[in-house]
């Protein structure tokens, strides 16, 4: 009796440490990219989703409509190149995993503005069968539970990648309230200055007259 | 002796999932010199939970120290340490805005090389304490596994009413612009006639006082 009740806490403990290290999270975080930004991330299983997003969130928007872009690449432990994307201001990627091991994910400004990317990266490992049948304290309730996870961790990027983007537009929205305050106020007092500095003028063309017809 | 055998089996596993990180997290490669500053923007009344260590790249040398910083969007400094090859922070945000962590390497390290650094940031949910949970109200298990995706969906459904005032937000200051522009395309050309009348009317009582008209 008082053995299996030992079991008993054994298997709870296990089947909480091996709950716990299938949970992975991580904020999302913004980094100034000047020319080439690297970040790690360590992947445990081979075969595991790592599936994320990344934002360019503007500080300075200038005269061109569109946004040039950065480019962004992922390499895995051995140094090839899994997944790219090229001149985007902001994208979803997901990919398999093809082996465990440190990945480096990589954004690249090709232009000498710097700018700030706001990036999350999120790896995700569900137990296969066979992860359960190695350990038959694994429920397959674990499973369920593990996909679950991943589809509500699927659904806070999107809303992360949602806020960045959310961010981004109220850069532009700041700014163009800016400009059409300043920029309008400014075309008003330069009408003015210029209509003034023509009466001036004028006045001076015709303050020397000697004779009527002088001009 | 097969209970002995499963116990045994089992406390190894456990001491090897000991060794698994609990949380997954970033690493850094800090430049010999320079500072890299990664942030996170905030809202009020968030728990804000970091570690970071510093990983040595060859064990023949010893591990070299970082600086950390920071800083709070109205330039508080939150937590500041110098010389460490590790440590964390937490605290719970009281302003909302840009909250910026800064590490550099110090400068007497000796070499070149680049630095890494463990970097793992937890906000919000994940930065909850569920050991204290499970220990407060008893659960255990598969019920505590669904008790913290119960806080997850919660977070889930916070975010997306918070989404929507700021989406609210924005829509009235793209509406305000939105007329703004009008009236004052509108009035620049009031502004243009204005101008030009009050030349006209300006120059012609110059021209009779000289009496050229």
């Amino acid at each position: 009796m008082e053995t299996r009740k030992r079991q008993g806490f054994a298997k709870f403990f296990l089947c909480l440490g091996l709950l716990c290290s299938l949970v992975r999270n991580l904020s999302a975080l913004s980094i100034t990219v000047n020319d080439v930004e690297c970040v790690y991330e360590y992947v445990l299983y081979e075969g595991d989703t790592v599936s994320g997003n990344f934002v360019v969130v503007d500080h300075d928007i200038f005269w061109s409509s569109d946004h040039p872009g950065i480019d962004f690449t992922v390499t895995s432990p051995a140094g090839n190149t899994i997944h790219t994307l090229k001149g985007t201001s902001g994208d979803k990627f997901e990919f398999k995993a093809p082996r465990s091991g440190m990945h480096k994910f990589c954004f690249h400004n090709p232009y000498s503005t710097p700018e700030t990317v706001s990036f999350y990266i999120h790896v995700g490992h569900i137990p296969n069968e066979h992860d359960l049948a190695k350990d038959e304290h694994l429920d397959p309730i674990n499973v369920k539970i593990a996909e679950l996870r991943e589809a509500l961790e699927s659904v806070t990027a999107e809303q992360k990648y949602l806020k960045a983007r959310d961010a981004r537009h109220r850069y532009t929205n700041e700014s163009t309230r800016k400009r059409v305050i300043f920029y309008t106020l400014g075309e008003y007092i330069l009408l003015a200055i210029a209509s003034g500095l023509q009466v001036v003028y004028i006045r001076r063309l015709f303050s020397k007259t000697v004779g009527y017809n002088r001009v | 002796m097969g209970e002995r055998v499963t116990t045994g089996a089992v406390l190894l596993l456990l001491w090897w999932t000991s060794f698994l990180p609990m949380d997954q997290a970033i690493w850094l490669n800090l430049p010999p010199t320079g500072t890299k500053c990664v942030s996170e923007e905030v809202h009020i009344n968030v728990v804000v939970l970091a570690d970071y260590v510093v990983i040595p790249d060859d064990h023949s040398h010893q591990t070299p120290t970082i600086s950390a910083k920071v800083t709070s969007p109205y330039g508080n400094n939150l937590h500041h340490k110098e010389n460490v090859t590790y440590g964390q922070f937490a605290f719970t945000t009281t302003e909302a805005g840009n909250y910026l962590a800064c590490f550099w390497v110090d400068g007497h390290n000796s070499g070149g090389k680049d630095v890494s650094v463990n970097l793992e940031w937890r906000t919000g949910i994940s930065a909850k304490d569920w050991e204290s949970v499970a220990r407060k109200e008893k659960i255990q298990g598969v019920e505590l596994e669904l008790r913290k995706l119960e806080g997850v969906v919660q977070a889930i459904h916070e975010n997306l009413l918070f989404l929507k005032t700021r989406e609210s937000e924005m829509r009235t200051v793209s509406e305000k612009t939105n007329s703004r522009v009008a009236w004052f395309s509108i009035m620049s050309l009031g502004v243009c006639i204005a101008v030009s009348v009050f030349q006209l009317w300006h120059l012609t009582r110059y021209f009779q006082k000289k009496k050229l008209i």
